[in-house]
Protein backbone atom coordinates (compact mmCIF):
# COMPACT_ATOMS: atom_id res chain seq x y z
CA UNK A 1 0.00 0.00 0.00
CA UNK A 2 1.30 3.29 -0.74
CA UNK A 3 0.96 6.18 1.74
CA UNK A 4 -1.42 9.32 0.92
CA UNK A 5 1.26 11.41 -0.37
CA UNK A 6 2.39 8.58 -2.65
CA UNK A 7 -0.61 8.46 -4.82
CA UNK A 8 -1.02 11.80 -5.54
CA UNK A 9 0.69 13.94 -8.34
CA UNK A 10 3.22 15.58 -6.12
CA UNK A 11 3.50 12.65 -4.05
CA UNK A 12 4.94 11.22 -7.75
CA UNK A 13 7.53 14.43 -8.00
CA UNK A 14 9.31 13.43 -5.22
CA UNK A 15 11.47 10.45 -6.27
CA UNK A 16 12.60 12.68 -9.32
CA UNK A 17 13.61 15.94 -7.97
CA UNK A 18 15.49 13.34 -5.15
CA UNK A 19 17.46 11.88 -7.80
CA UNK A 20 17.88 15.66 -9.84
CA UNK A 21 19.25 16.75 -6.15
CA UNK A 22 21.32 13.53 -5.73
CA UNK A 23 22.71 14.17 -9.24
CA UNK A 24 23.56 17.84 -8.76
CA UNK A 25 25.29 17.73 -5.16
CA UNK A 26 27.79 14.97 -6.93
CA UNK A 27 28.51 17.21 -9.94
CA UNK A 28 28.92 20.21 -7.27
CA UNK A 29 30.69 18.36 -5.21
CA UNK A 30 33.08 16.15 -7.74
CA UNK A 31 33.88 19.73 -9.30
CA UNK A 32 35.03 21.41 -6.20
CA UNK A 33 36.18 19.55 -3.98
CA UNK A 34 37.23 16.36 -5.20
CA UNK A 35 39.95 15.14 -7.62
CA UNK A 36 38.04 14.59 -10.93
CA UNK A 37 40.36 11.19 -11.64
CA UNK A 38 38.57 9.43 -8.43
CA UNK A 39 34.72 10.77 -9.05
CA UNK A 40 34.28 12.82 -12.21
CA UNK A 41 31.72 14.75 -12.54
CA UNK A 42 28.28 13.63 -13.26
CA UNK A 43 28.65 15.75 -16.81
CA UNK A 44 31.92 14.24 -17.89
CA UNK A 45 30.53 10.60 -17.07
CA UNK A 46 27.55 11.41 -19.49
CA UNK A 47 30.24 13.11 -22.03
CA UNK A 48 32.05 9.89 -21.87
CA UNK A 49 28.62 7.68 -22.68
CA UNK A 50 28.30 10.03 -25.34
CA UNK A 51 31.79 9.19 -26.76
CA UNK A 52 31.20 5.33 -26.28
CA UNK A 53 27.81 5.90 -28.28
CA UNK A 54 30.03 7.54 -31.15
CA UNK A 55 32.46 4.64 -31.21
CA UNK A 56 29.18 2.32 -31.62
CA UNK A 57 30.17 0.94 -28.34
CA UNK A 58 27.68 1.81 -26.05
CA UNK A 59 24.95 -0.32 -27.23
CA UNK A 60 26.62 -3.58 -27.93
CA UNK A 61 27.99 -3.72 -24.56
CA UNK A 62 24.31 -2.97 -22.45
CA UNK A 63 23.07 -5.50 -25.54
CA UNK A 64 25.77 -8.26 -24.94
CA UNK A 65 25.41 -8.41 -21.07
CA UNK A 66 21.58 -7.98 -21.21
CA UNK A 67 20.85 -11.09 -23.67
CA UNK A 68 23.01 -13.06 -21.15
CA UNK A 69 21.69 -11.71 -18.34
CA UNK A 70 18.12 -12.42 -19.72
CA UNK A 71 18.97 -15.42 -21.42
CA UNK A 72 20.48 -17.00 -18.23
CA UNK A 73 17.70 -16.21 -16.12
CA UNK A 74 14.89 -16.95 -18.17
CA UNK A 75 16.47 -20.63 -18.73
CA UNK A 76 17.52 -21.19 -15.38
CA UNK A 77 13.98 -20.14 -14.17
CA UNK A 78 12.65 -22.44 -16.41
CA UNK A 79 14.32 -25.73 -15.02
CA UNK A 80 14.06 -24.71 -11.37
CA UNK A 81 10.29 -23.90 -11.33
CA UNK A 82 9.64 -27.75 -12.25
CA UNK A 83 12.00 -28.95 -9.45
CA UNK A 84 10.96 -26.50 -6.87
CA UNK A 85 7.20 -27.79 -7.32
CA UNK A 86 8.44 -31.55 -7.43
CA UNK A 87 10.87 -30.83 -4.57
CA UNK A 88 8.47 -29.03 -2.62
CA UNK A 89 5.46 -31.64 -3.48
CA UNK A 90 6.94 -35.01 -2.81
CA UNK A 91 9.23 -35.82 0.41
CA UNK A 92 11.41 -38.23 -1.22
CA UNK A 93 12.17 -36.19 -4.12
CA UNK A 94 13.33 -33.63 -1.60
CA UNK A 95 15.21 -36.10 0.50
CA UNK A 96 16.99 -37.05 -2.37
CA UNK A 97 17.85 -33.25 -4.15
CA UNK A 98 18.16 -31.56 -1.08
CA UNK A 99 22.08 -32.43 -0.31
CA UNK A 100 22.85 -31.52 -3.97
CA UNK A 101 20.94 -28.08 -3.47
CA UNK A 102 22.25 -26.97 -0.21
CA UNK A 103 25.51 -28.07 -0.40
CA UNK A 104 26.06 -26.32 -4.03
CA UNK A 105 23.72 -23.50 -3.45
CA UNK A 106 26.77 -22.16 -0.95
CA UNK A 107 29.28 -22.53 -3.93
CA UNK A 108 29.24 -19.09 -5.35
CA UNK A 109 28.81 -18.94 -9.64
CA UNK A 110 32.12 -16.49 -9.31
CA UNK A 111 33.69 -19.36 -7.53
CA UNK A 112 32.85 -21.84 -10.87
CA UNK A 113 33.88 -18.96 -13.34
CA UNK A 114 37.31 -20.34 -14.44
CA UNK A 115 35.83 -23.75 -14.29
CA UNK A 116 33.40 -23.40 -16.63
CA UNK A 117 35.73 -21.88 -19.24
CA UNK A 118 37.81 -24.68 -19.07
CA UNK A 119 34.29 -26.91 -19.50
CA UNK A 120 32.27 -25.11 -21.77
CA UNK A 121 34.78 -22.53 -23.65
CA UNK A 122 35.10 -18.52 -23.34
CA UNK A 123 31.92 -17.97 -25.48
CA UNK A 124 28.22 -17.31 -24.63
CA UNK A 125 27.75 -21.33 -23.78
CA UNK A 126 29.94 -20.36 -20.37
CA UNK A 127 28.01 -17.48 -19.62
CA UNK A 128 24.96 -18.32 -20.16
CA UNK A 129 25.36 -21.29 -17.69
CA UNK A 130 26.95 -19.31 -15.05
CA UNK A 131 23.98 -17.44 -15.04
CA UNK A 132 21.93 -19.89 -15.15
CA UNK A 133 23.36 -22.04 -12.12
CA UNK A 134 23.08 -18.37 -10.00
CA UNK A 135 19.34 -18.17 -10.73
CA UNK A 136 18.19 -21.65 -10.54
CA UNK A 137 19.37 -22.31 -6.86
CA UNK A 138 17.29 -19.03 -5.86
CA UNK A 139 14.57 -19.75 -7.96
CA UNK A 140 14.03 -23.66 -6.80
CA UNK A 141 14.44 -23.01 -3.16
CA UNK A 142 11.93 -20.46 -3.22
CA UNK A 143 9.17 -22.57 -5.42
CA UNK A 144 10.11 -25.52 -2.64
CA UNK A 145 9.52 -22.93 -0.16
CA UNK A 146 5.94 -22.01 -1.68
CA UNK A 147 4.85 -25.37 -2.39
CA UNK A 148 6.02 -26.30 1.30
CA UNK A 149 3.72 -23.45 2.85
CA UNK A 150 0.16 -23.98 1.02
CA UNK A 151 -2.13 -24.93 3.56
CA UNK A 152 -3.18 -27.99 3.94
CA UNK A 153 -7.05 -27.09 3.87
CA UNK A 154 -6.88 -25.91 0.30
CA UNK A 155 -5.62 -29.24 -0.85
CA UNK A 156 -8.30 -30.94 1.60
CA UNK A 157 -11.30 -28.61 0.01
CA UNK A 158 -10.05 -29.92 -3.33
CA UNK A 159 -10.16 -33.46 -2.48
CA UNK A 160 -13.74 -32.64 -1.54
CA UNK A 161 -14.43 -31.98 -5.04
CA UNK A 162 -13.37 -34.81 -6.51
CA UNK A 163 -10.15 -33.79 -7.48
CA UNK A 164 -7.03 -36.69 -7.90
CA UNK A 165 -3.55 -35.93 -6.98
CA UNK A 166 -2.59 -34.41 -10.85
CA UNK A 167 -5.53 -31.89 -10.43
CA UNK A 168 -4.46 -30.87 -7.14
CA UNK A 169 -0.98 -30.05 -8.45
CA UNK A 170 -2.07 -28.55 -11.83
CA UNK A 171 -4.84 -26.24 -10.06
CA UNK A 172 -3.77 -25.79 -6.63
CA UNK A 173 -0.04 -25.94 -6.34
CA UNK A 174 1.09 -24.28 -9.21
CA UNK A 175 -1.24 -21.35 -8.73
CA UNK A 176 -1.12 -21.12 -4.68
CA UNK A 177 3.48 -21.35 -5.29
CA UNK A 178 3.09 -18.42 -7.98
CA UNK A 179 3.78 -16.02 -5.51
CA UNK A 180 7.14 -17.63 -4.24
CA UNK A 181 8.08 -18.39 -7.54
CA UNK A 182 7.79 -15.28 -8.62
CA UNK A 183 9.82 -13.32 -5.84
CA UNK A 184 12.18 -15.77 -6.57
CA UNK A 185 12.97 -14.68 -9.74
CA UNK A 186 12.78 -10.74 -8.94
CA UNK A 187 15.81 -12.00 -6.05
CA UNK A 188 17.57 -14.30 -8.97
CA UNK A 189 17.43 -11.31 -11.66
CA UNK A 190 19.62 -9.09 -9.69
CA UNK A 191 22.33 -12.13 -8.77
CA UNK A 192 22.25 -12.43 -12.57
CA UNK A 193 23.63 -9.46 -12.57
CA UNK A 194 26.41 -9.63 -10.24
CA UNK A 195 27.53 -12.85 -11.87
CA UNK A 196 27.80 -11.74 -15.28
CA UNK A 197 29.90 -8.80 -14.16
CA UNK A 198 32.56 -11.32 -12.65
CA UNK A 199 32.62 -13.51 -15.75
CA UNK A 200 32.91 -10.36 -18.15
CA UNK A 201 35.16 -9.21 -16.30
CA UNK A 202 37.45 -12.34 -16.17
CA UNK A 203 36.98 -13.68 -19.76
CA UNK A 204 34.86 -11.73 -21.75
CA UNK A 205 35.53 -9.24 -25.07
CA UNK A 206 32.67 -7.77 -24.79
CA UNK A 207 29.87 -6.48 -22.01
CA UNK A 208 29.96 -3.98 -19.19
CA UNK A 209 31.82 -5.95 -16.83
CA UNK A 210 34.53 -6.18 -19.77
CA UNK A 211 33.68 -2.22 -19.75
CA UNK A 212 34.54 -1.40 -16.90
CA UNK A 213 37.99 -3.64 -16.64
CA UNK A 214 39.12 -2.69 -19.72
CA UNK A 215 38.75 0.83 -18.89
CA UNK A 216 40.87 0.98 -16.11
CA UNK A 217 43.77 -0.04 -18.77
CA UNK A 218 43.26 3.03 -20.58
CA UNK A 219 42.93 5.62 -17.64
CA UNK A 220 39.19 5.82 -18.76
CA UNK A 221 37.77 6.28 -14.85
CA UNK A 222 34.67 8.12 -16.95
CA UNK A 223 33.61 4.97 -19.04
CA UNK A 224 33.91 2.84 -15.83
CA UNK A 225 31.81 5.37 -14.34
CA UNK A 226 29.77 4.31 -17.29
CA UNK A 227 29.58 0.91 -16.77
CA UNK A 228 28.64 1.22 -13.12
CA UNK A 229 26.11 3.62 -13.80
CA UNK A 230 24.29 1.27 -16.64
CA UNK A 231 24.58 -1.76 -14.07
CA UNK A 232 22.30 0.00 -11.36
CA UNK A 233 20.09 1.75 -14.08
CA UNK A 234 19.88 -1.49 -16.34
CA UNK A 235 18.61 -3.26 -12.97
CA UNK A 236 16.79 -0.47 -11.88
CA UNK A 237 14.84 -0.95 -15.18
CA UNK A 238 14.86 -4.62 -15.39
CA UNK A 239 13.40 -5.05 -11.74
CA UNK A 240 10.67 -2.83 -12.44
CA UNK A 241 9.55 -4.54 -15.98
CA UNK A 242 9.40 -7.53 -13.64
CA UNK A 243 6.92 -5.92 -11.21
CA UNK A 244 4.99 -4.59 -13.74
CA UNK A 245 4.70 -7.91 -15.58
CA UNK A 246 3.71 -9.04 -11.85
CA UNK A 247 1.04 -6.28 -11.51
CA UNK A 248 -0.49 -6.44 -14.65
CA UNK A 249 -0.06 -9.92 -16.26
CA UNK A 250 0.55 -12.07 -13.52
CA UNK A 251 -2.21 -9.94 -11.18
CA UNK A 252 -4.01 -12.23 -9.40
CA UNK A 253 -1.43 -14.82 -9.60
CA UNK A 254 1.07 -13.20 -7.32
CA UNK A 255 -1.35 -10.67 -5.31
CA UNK A 256 0.86 -8.75 -2.59
CA UNK A 257 3.94 -9.86 -3.70
CA UNK A 258 4.22 -7.24 -6.70
CA UNK A 259 3.50 -4.43 -4.36
CA UNK A 260 6.88 -3.56 -3.22
CA UNK B 1 -26.95 -42.33 3.68
CA UNK B 2 -26.66 -43.34 6.92
CA UNK B 3 -23.08 -42.77 8.83
CA UNK B 4 -22.01 -45.17 11.31
CA UNK B 5 -19.44 -44.92 13.65
CA UNK B 6 -18.22 -48.56 15.45
CA UNK B 7 -16.22 -48.58 18.26
CA UNK B 8 -13.84 -46.22 16.55
CA UNK B 9 -10.43 -45.18 18.31
CA UNK B 10 -8.05 -42.73 16.80
CA UNK B 11 -4.29 -41.68 17.18
CA UNK B 12 -1.81 -40.05 15.33
CA UNK B 13 1.01 -42.01 14.14
CA UNK B 14 3.97 -40.63 14.84
CA UNK B 15 7.86 -42.09 14.82
CA UNK B 16 7.27 -44.20 17.48
CA UNK B 17 4.60 -45.84 16.18
CA UNK B 18 0.77 -44.32 16.99
CA UNK B 19 0.37 -41.55 19.19
CA UNK B 20 -1.85 -41.35 22.57
CA UNK B 21 -5.24 -41.68 21.90
CA UNK B 22 -7.34 -38.67 21.03
CA UNK B 23 -10.46 -40.55 19.97
CA UNK B 24 -11.69 -43.65 21.91
CA UNK B 25 -14.92 -45.88 21.85
CA UNK B 26 -16.90 -43.87 19.68
CA UNK B 27 -20.05 -45.48 18.74
CA UNK B 28 -22.41 -42.86 16.65
CA UNK B 29 -25.33 -43.75 14.05
CA UNK B 30 -26.35 -40.21 12.03
CA UNK B 31 -28.95 -41.13 10.05
CA UNK B 32 -30.31 -39.34 6.79
CA UNK B 33 -31.36 -35.83 6.58
CA UNK B 34 -30.12 -35.35 10.12
CA UNK B 35 -28.83 -31.62 11.71
CA UNK B 36 -26.09 -33.63 14.14
CA UNK B 37 -24.28 -30.59 16.84
CA UNK B 38 -20.54 -32.34 17.67
CA UNK B 39 -20.08 -30.34 21.27
CA UNK B 40 -17.57 -30.10 23.52
CA UNK B 41 -15.01 -28.09 24.66
CA UNK B 42 -11.42 -27.17 22.86
CA UNK B 43 -9.16 -30.06 22.33
CA UNK B 44 -11.67 -32.60 22.99
CA UNK B 45 -11.20 -33.93 19.14
CA UNK B 46 -14.54 -33.55 17.93
CA UNK B 47 -12.90 -31.78 14.49
CA UNK B 48 -11.04 -35.25 14.40
CA UNK B 49 -14.20 -37.20 14.63
CA UNK B 50 -15.41 -34.91 11.46
CA UNK B 51 -12.19 -35.35 10.00
CA UNK B 52 -12.73 -39.50 10.29
CA UNK B 53 -16.07 -38.68 8.35
CA UNK B 54 -14.33 -36.66 5.75
CA UNK B 55 -12.07 -39.19 5.00
CA UNK B 56 -9.07 -36.84 5.74
CA UNK B 57 -8.00 -38.85 8.33
CA UNK B 58 -8.39 -42.91 8.78
CA UNK B 59 -9.78 -44.52 11.96
CA UNK B 60 -6.78 -46.38 13.80
CA UNK B 61 -9.55 -48.90 15.43
CA UNK B 62 -13.23 -49.54 14.68
CA UNK B 63 -15.31 -48.40 11.17
CA UNK B 64 -16.25 -45.76 10.30
CA UNK B 65 -18.78 -46.44 7.27
CA UNK B 66 -21.75 -44.98 4.72
CA UNK B 67 -24.32 -47.03 4.00
CA UNK B 68 -21.82 -49.85 5.18
CA UNK B 69 -19.03 -48.82 2.61
CA UNK B 70 -16.44 -47.92 4.69
CA UNK B 71 -14.78 -44.45 4.10
CA UNK B 72 -11.63 -44.36 1.78
CA UNK B 73 -10.58 -40.78 1.14
CA UNK B 74 -12.31 -37.52 1.02
CA UNK B 75 -15.68 -37.85 -1.78
CA UNK B 76 -17.98 -35.64 -3.36
CA UNK B 77 -20.25 -37.00 -1.66
CA UNK B 78 -19.33 -34.88 2.01
CA UNK B 79 -18.54 -31.58 1.61
CA UNK B 80 -16.47 -29.68 4.27
CA UNK B 81 -16.51 -25.99 5.53
CA UNK B 82 -13.29 -25.59 7.14
CA UNK B 83 -13.37 -23.37 10.55
CA UNK B 84 -10.05 -21.24 9.18
CA UNK B 85 -11.65 -17.89 7.09
CA UNK B 86 -8.71 -17.76 4.54
CA UNK B 87 -6.87 -20.64 3.74
CA UNK B 88 -9.51 -23.08 2.40
CA UNK B 89 -10.25 -20.69 -0.51
CA UNK B 90 -8.25 -20.25 -3.68
CA UNK B 91 -7.48 -16.22 -3.38
CA UNK B 92 -6.14 -16.44 -6.96
CA UNK B 93 -10.00 -17.41 -8.01
CA UNK B 94 -13.24 -14.91 -7.49
CA UNK B 95 -15.99 -15.95 -5.72
CA UNK B 96 -16.99 -17.38 -8.69
CA UNK B 97 -14.15 -19.31 -9.89
CA UNK B 98 -14.18 -20.90 -6.23
CA UNK B 99 -17.73 -22.06 -6.35
CA UNK B 100 -17.10 -23.25 -9.97
CA UNK B 101 -13.83 -24.92 -9.12
CA UNK B 102 -15.16 -28.15 -7.78
CA UNK B 103 -17.89 -28.20 -10.54
CA UNK B 104 -15.15 -27.87 -13.30
CA UNK B 105 -12.98 -30.41 -12.09
CA UNK B 106 -15.85 -32.88 -12.00
CA UNK B 107 -16.42 -32.09 -15.72
CA UNK B 108 -19.43 -30.02 -15.26
CA UNK B 109 -20.37 -28.59 -18.85
CA UNK B 110 -19.95 -24.67 -18.00
CA UNK B 111 -23.76 -23.56 -19.19
CA UNK B 112 -24.96 -25.70 -16.46
CA UNK B 113 -21.63 -24.60 -14.38
CA UNK B 114 -23.00 -21.38 -14.24
CA UNK B 115 -26.36 -21.67 -13.25
CA UNK B 116 -25.55 -24.12 -10.16
CA UNK B 117 -23.11 -21.43 -9.16
CA UNK B 118 -25.53 -18.95 -9.34
CA UNK B 119 -28.21 -21.14 -7.76
CA UNK B 120 -25.10 -21.67 -4.55
CA UNK B 121 -24.47 -17.80 -4.18
CA UNK B 122 -28.11 -16.64 -4.15
CA UNK B 123 -28.44 -19.68 -0.89
CA UNK B 124 -25.65 -17.56 0.78
CA UNK B 125 -27.04 -14.20 -0.75
CA UNK B 126 -23.66 -13.58 -2.48
CA UNK B 127 -24.56 -13.49 -5.86
CA UNK B 128 -24.11 -9.62 -6.07
CA UNK B 129 -20.45 -10.46 -4.78
CA UNK B 130 -19.37 -13.26 -7.74
CA UNK B 131 -16.82 -11.59 -9.09
CA UNK B 132 -14.83 -9.92 -5.96
CA UNK B 133 -11.72 -11.74 -5.17
CA UNK B 134 -12.25 -13.66 -1.45
CA UNK B 135 -9.37 -11.10 0.16
CA UNK B 136 -12.51 -8.16 -0.72
CA UNK B 137 -14.38 -9.78 1.01
CA UNK B 138 -15.40 -9.91 5.44
CA UNK B 139 -15.17 -12.68 6.92
CA UNK B 140 -18.82 -13.58 7.40
CA UNK B 141 -19.12 -13.80 3.32
CA UNK B 142 -15.53 -15.69 2.64
CA UNK B 143 -17.25 -18.46 5.27
CA UNK B 144 -20.89 -18.00 3.02
CA UNK B 145 -18.83 -18.84 0.15
CA UNK B 146 -17.07 -21.89 1.58
CA UNK B 147 -20.54 -22.81 2.17
CA UNK B 148 -21.75 -22.01 -1.27
CA UNK B 149 -18.89 -23.92 -2.70
CA UNK B 150 -20.01 -26.56 -1.03
CA UNK B 151 -23.61 -26.46 -2.02
CA UNK B 152 -22.98 -26.29 -5.25
CA UNK B 153 -21.32 -29.84 -5.56
CA UNK B 154 -25.15 -31.28 -3.92
CA UNK B 155 -23.41 -33.33 -1.53
CA UNK B 156 -25.53 -35.32 0.48
CA UNK B 157 -23.64 -34.86 3.87
CA UNK B 158 -22.32 -31.27 4.75
CA UNK B 159 -19.30 -31.19 7.36
CA UNK B 160 -19.13 -27.91 9.04
CA UNK B 161 -16.15 -27.50 11.66
CA UNK B 162 -16.95 -24.73 13.44
CA UNK B 163 -17.55 -22.50 10.45
CA UNK B 164 -19.05 -19.32 12.46
CA UNK B 165 -16.29 -19.56 15.43
CA UNK B 166 -14.31 -16.04 14.42
CA UNK B 167 -17.28 -13.95 13.34
CA UNK B 168 -18.77 -11.17 15.07
CA UNK B 169 -21.79 -12.46 17.17
CA UNK B 170 -24.44 -10.73 15.03
CA UNK B 171 -22.66 -12.18 11.58
CA UNK B 172 -23.18 -15.49 13.44
CA UNK B 173 -26.91 -15.15 14.07
CA UNK B 174 -27.54 -14.12 11.26
CA UNK B 175 -25.95 -17.18 9.47
CA UNK B 176 -27.01 -19.52 11.92
CA UNK B 177 -30.35 -19.18 11.04
CA UNK B 178 -28.98 -19.09 7.05
CA UNK B 179 -27.67 -22.52 7.90
CA UNK B 180 -31.18 -24.09 8.69
CA UNK B 181 -32.68 -22.70 5.80
CA UNK B 182 -30.06 -23.56 3.62
CA UNK B 183 -30.52 -27.07 5.17
CA UNK B 184 -34.38 -26.87 5.16
CA UNK B 185 -34.25 -26.28 1.78
CA UNK B 186 -31.42 -28.86 0.18
CA UNK B 187 -32.14 -31.49 2.14
CA UNK B 188 -29.34 -33.77 3.35
CA UNK B 189 -27.35 -34.64 6.45
CA UNK B 190 -25.35 -32.26 8.36
CA UNK B 191 -22.64 -32.39 10.80
CA UNK B 192 -21.99 -29.36 12.84
CA UNK B 193 -18.91 -29.03 15.17
CA UNK B 194 -19.15 -26.18 17.86
CA UNK B 195 -18.07 -25.43 21.19
CA UNK B 196 -20.97 -22.89 21.81
CA UNK B 197 -24.13 -24.09 23.57
CA UNK B 198 -25.92 -21.45 22.21
CA UNK B 199 -25.36 -22.08 18.59
CA UNK B 200 -25.84 -25.84 19.20
CA UNK B 201 -29.13 -25.15 20.71
CA UNK B 202 -30.42 -22.79 17.73
CA UNK B 203 -28.91 -25.57 15.10
CA UNK B 204 -29.05 -28.94 16.00
CA UNK B 205 -31.76 -31.39 16.24
CA UNK B 206 -29.42 -34.18 18.13
CA UNK B 207 -26.50 -32.92 19.90
CA UNK B 208 -23.46 -35.07 20.80
CA UNK B 209 -21.51 -33.97 23.71
CA UNK B 210 -18.29 -35.17 24.01
CA UNK B 211 -16.00 -35.84 27.26
CA UNK B 212 -12.53 -33.67 27.08
CA UNK B 213 -9.46 -35.19 25.93
CA UNK B 214 -7.11 -37.20 25.52
CA UNK B 215 -9.12 -40.44 24.55
CA UNK B 216 -12.29 -38.57 24.45
CA UNK B 217 -15.55 -40.04 23.61
CA UNK B 218 -19.36 -39.55 23.60
CA UNK B 219 -20.45 -38.39 27.26
CA UNK B 220 -24.00 -37.27 26.40
CA UNK B 221 -26.33 -37.31 23.81
CA UNK B 222 -29.05 -34.57 23.59
CA UNK B 223 -32.40 -34.92 21.69
CA UNK B 224 -33.50 -31.49 20.56
CA UNK B 225 -37.32 -31.51 20.39
CA UNK B 226 -38.65 -27.95 18.67
CA UNK B 227 -39.05 -26.41 15.65
CA UNK B 228 -36.96 -24.19 13.60
CA UNK B 229 -36.40 -21.10 14.41
CA UNK B 230 -35.43 -21.61 17.65
CA UNK B 231 -37.27 -19.73 20.54
CA UNK B 232 -34.33 -18.85 23.11
CA UNK B 233 -36.88 -18.00 25.75
CA UNK B 234 -38.80 -21.17 25.56
CA UNK B 235 -38.46 -23.71 28.60
CA UNK B 236 -37.56 -26.18 26.83
CA UNK B 237 -34.78 -24.52 25.52
CA UNK B 238 -33.89 -22.69 28.74
CA UNK B 239 -33.72 -26.20 30.67
CA UNK B 240 -31.39 -27.46 27.88
CA UNK B 241 -28.84 -24.87 28.12
CA UNK B 242 -28.97 -25.11 31.88
CA UNK B 243 -27.86 -28.93 31.50
CA UNK B 244 -25.77 -28.98 28.59
CA UNK B 245 -24.16 -25.92 30.32
CA UNK B 246 -23.39 -28.20 33.67
CA UNK B 247 -22.30 -31.26 31.63
CA UNK B 248 -20.08 -29.66 29.61
CA UNK B 249 -18.90 -27.58 32.38
CA UNK B 250 -17.53 -30.92 34.32
CA UNK B 251 -15.38 -31.93 31.14
CA UNK B 252 -13.76 -28.09 30.91
CA UNK B 253 -12.91 -28.58 34.74
CA UNK B 254 -10.93 -31.81 33.95
CA UNK B 255 -8.60 -30.03 31.60
CA UNK B 256 -8.34 -26.97 33.88
CA UNK B 257 -7.58 -28.87 37.28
Amino acid sequence: MSGKTGSTWRGQLISPIAVIAGLLAWEISARLFIDPFFLPPVSVIFLGAVELYQKDLLFVHIGVSMARILTGWVLGSLIAIPIGLIVGSFLTAKRIVDPFIHFLRFIPAIALVTLFIVWFGVGELSKILLVMYATSFIVLINTATGVGTIHENKKLAAQTFGANAWDIFLLVTIPAAMPSIYVGMRLALASSFLVIVAVEMLAAESGLGYLIWTSKLYFKIDWMFVGIFLLGFLGLVSDYAWKMIGKHVLGRFVRESANY
Amino acid sequence: MTIDLNQVAFSYATTQGSGPLILENIDLTVPEGEFLILLGPSGCGKSTLLRLIAGFDSATRGRVTIDDKPIRGPGKDRGMVFQDLTSALYEWLTVRGNVEFGLRISGVKPEERRLRCDEALQMVNLLSHADKFPDALSGGMKQRVQIARMLAMRPSIMLMDEPFASLDAQTRQMLQNQMVSIWNDVGGTAIYVTHDIREALNLGQRIILMSAGPAAGIKHTYDVPMDYPRNQTDPVYIDLLERISLDIEEEVKKVWV
